[in-house]
């Protein structure tokens, strides 16, 4: 076959066959399909979205979230309250995102080791993988000075004495354009879409686009095969041609919310009742800042300077990250507040508006468990995400601190992203607004751009769907190699962990499978 | 829309709510499906109120701007899944319906018959609603609408947004 198969384009039910099978193109997939294909074994790489390249990538956001985003980027939890950003494109969330890369936090290792028994020290030590992905992908502190929008937190962090880092960026030719968001369009963010898929493919691995995974087969305690059908032109699964394939090993890499859909699907073997349950979003606060010059938010690198300052309080409060976010139009619109004329005045200040996010570290607090995935009656997954009051009070925490450091960074006026809310003038103002805003779904906006766990690893098959290679506690030849075998969120962006956590476990199941 | 009229829209729609199974018999049961007509109908009388201030004086303009949005929308909503189209089938349909306009709006009058302040305060009325349904109608709305007009380059120029151009 050749290299890259377009499923939309059968015309009748097809069968392959392959060493192994990879669901899923992003982090987890494109990781594992380079090196596989390096240990010689024939790997068919399955994804749902289509095989756009940069030339497709025109930098507009009305082609770019119905093309490469799950759901139009218009993905919601089940009541709607949370927005989710996910990638649906060949290269996954990798070609979509926004380039920030940070090795996994050493506390976030510890609880999984108090927690799960999960140990990554001696063989397990992630350092090593973490250092050949950064070389693998470039990724470097980001050299160029931050853009406006990133300015503005390193500034109100440097005024405030908040602890602030330089982000690394996963690019190589970077021009500083500002649209990582849309899909690079000269190749300057090493993606799997620029990187490992293309050079899995060279070494001779196979690729089929715009093909959902329904379920697997399995029997025993092993996978038996992949039933999967193709989509249509709107990425909507058809019903009039199959797609059957069988592997000796089966790696499912769809993501946090696609990889525990296809499993409830297939009613595998669940018996820590924990599969597609316990999934964590970083849920995140927005806050929208005037200043009196120009931020063109939209321009330049779109993440270039964190603040780690309230990621781990030593209360028993929820964590938070701070960063920024690119400021598109559509991106904007739909957040900005209001309607008729004082949502299109707020609009005219597009060039003046700076937006810093929060983002909760959700998943190590009784009070945060997480949401759970389940099956509509077209048997597509949609995420049910309670949010409790202990994230509502990290929210409140959230928008005061963005706040206090937008002033301190000089802003005019400061609009925290609550359908109460409104434009206040002061730190002062703005801190008691803020003390007395309800905290309540659809008036408070919540986003989230980073779905982890569903499947998460556990050395106790009691207490999780896979073990610490991500191999499935029931099922022999199945790995999942995602962002859903992380047993809470990461308090830090997902990209590198999972570039990390897939290279040392592919080493460990090439081995095996090379010696069985 | 005063608190009256807003608690009789809510009493209204609760009503109209538990009346499902005896409106299936008068041909409600098609709601889920969309109606291009009924659709047109609602974001004619929809889109001019969200967004007042951003469309332009000049009649002819706005009505290209309103055209190129409807388009889009039209364009963007097979994308999403199922279940929220037919979410979204259903509000255009309950909202071109005349019972459900009781519901919805506490209006007998149709909506293209409410003044842009009215339907304004009709839509910000939803957003403060107690029915979660209401406030997501709201939200959804807004989001979709919303995004496909500022996702029209032609729509851009009092943002003093353009894109980089490179090759």
């Amino acid at each position: 076959m050749t290299h890259h198969l377009d499923a939309s384009q059968f015309t009748q039910d097809q069968q392959f066959e392959a060493d192994i099978v990879i669901i899923g193109s992003g982090a987890g997939g494109g990781i594992a399909a380079e090196q596989l294909a390096q240990a010689g074994f024939s790997v068919l790489l399955l994804e749902e979205g289509a095989y756009y390249t940069r030339d497709d990538f025109v930098m507009e956001e009305r082609w770019a979230y119905p093309n490469l985003y799950q759901e139009g980027a218009a993905r919601k939890t089940r009541d709607q309250a949370i927005g989710i950003l996910q990638g649906r494109t060949v290269g996954g969330s990798t070609t979509v995102n926004w380039t920030t890369s940070i090795r996994t936090p050493k506390l976030t290792l510890d609880y999984w080791q108090s927690e799960f028994d999960l140990n990554f020290s001696g063989a397990n030590e992630l350092t090593p993988y973490f250092e050949k992905a950064e070389q693998r992908l470039n990724i470097q502190p980001w050299p160029v000075p931050p853009n406006g929008n990133n300015s503005v937190l390193q500034r109100g962090c440097q005024a405030l004495g908040w602890e602030h880092t330089i982000i690394s960026r996963n690019v190589n030719g970077c021009a500083n354009l500002g649209y990582c968001g849309m899909g690079c369009p000269i190749n300057g963010k090493q993606s799997m879409l620029v990187s490992t898929i293309p050079a899995a493919l060279a070494l001779g691995a196979s690729l089929i686009s715009r093909i959902s995974v329904r379920k697997f087969s399995w029997q025993g305690g092993n996978i038996t095969g992949i039933e999967a059908v193709p989509v249509d032109q709107h990425f909507q699964p058809r019903n009039d041609i199959r797609i059957g394939i069988r592997a000796k090993h089966y790696i499912l890499a769809a993501g946090a919310i696609g990889s525990p859909a296809i499993l409830l699907r297939s009613k595998v073997p669940n018996p820590s009742g924990r599969l597609g349950k316990h999934t964590y979003l970083h849920p995140s606060l927005i806050s929208g800042a005037l200043f009196a010059e120009e931020i063109n938010g939209h321009a330049g690198a779109p993440q270039s300077i964190y603040s780690d300052q309230f990621v781990w309080p030593a209360t028993d409060h929820i964590g938070y990250k701070l960063e920024a976010a690119p400021v598109h139009p559509v991106l904007m619109a739909t957040k900005l507040l209001g309607t008729g004329e004082q949502h299109a005045a707020l609009m005219q200040q597009f060039n003046r508006l700076q937006v810093t996010i929060a983002l909760l570290r959700d998943g190590f607090h009784p009070q945060s468990q997480g949401g759970r995935v389940l099956l509509d009656s077209q048997q597509q997954p949609v995420l049910d995400y309670p949010i409790t009051d202990y994230l509502w009070q990290g929210a409140r925490r959230a928008l005061l601190s963005m706040a206090e450091l937008q002033f301190a960074a000089g802003a005019r006026q400061v609009l925290p992203i609550h359908h109460d809310a409104k434009l206040y003038n002061s730190w002062r103002e703005a801190k008691a607004a803020i003390d007395a805003l309800p905290m309540q779904k659809y008036r408070q906006t919540v986003a989230s751009a980073h779905v982890m766990g569903g499947c998460n690893m556990s050395v106790d098959p009691g207490k999780g769907v896979v073990n610490q290679q991500g191999r499935h506690h029931q099922l022999q030849n199945l790995s999942v190699f995602d962002g859903s075998i992380l047993p809470t969120s990461l308090g830090a962006n997902p990209q590198l962990t999972i570039y990390g956590m897939t290279w040392l476990n592919c080493q460990l199941l090439r081995s095996e499978l090379t010696t069985a | 829309m005063d608190r009256r009229q807003f608690i009789l829209s809510g009493i209204a729609l609760a009503a109209v709510a538990s009346l499902g199974g005896t409106l299936s018999l008068y041909g409600w049961r098609q709601s889920l499906s969309a109606d291009e007509h009924h659709r047109d109908l609602v974001l004619s009388a929809i889109l001019p109120a969200l967004l007042y201030g951003a469309l332009p004086e000049d009649a002819t303009l706005a009505a290209a701007e309103l055209a190129r949005t409807k388009a889009a929308i039209n364009d963007f909503l097979p994308f999403l899944p199922l279940r929220q189209q037919q979410e979204l089938h259903q509000l255009f349909n309950l909202l071109a319906n005349r019972i459900s306009r009781l519901g919805l709006t506490g209006h007998l009058t149709q909506l293209a018959g409410l003044s842009i302040p009215q339907r304004l305060a009709l839509l910000n009325s939803w957003r403060d609603s107690y029915l979660g349904v209401l406030q997501q109608a709201y939200h959804g709305l807004r989001e979709l609408l919303y995004g496909a007009y500022y996702g029209q380059p032609e729509h851009w120029q009092p943002l003093a947004y353009s894109a980089p151009r490179f090759r």
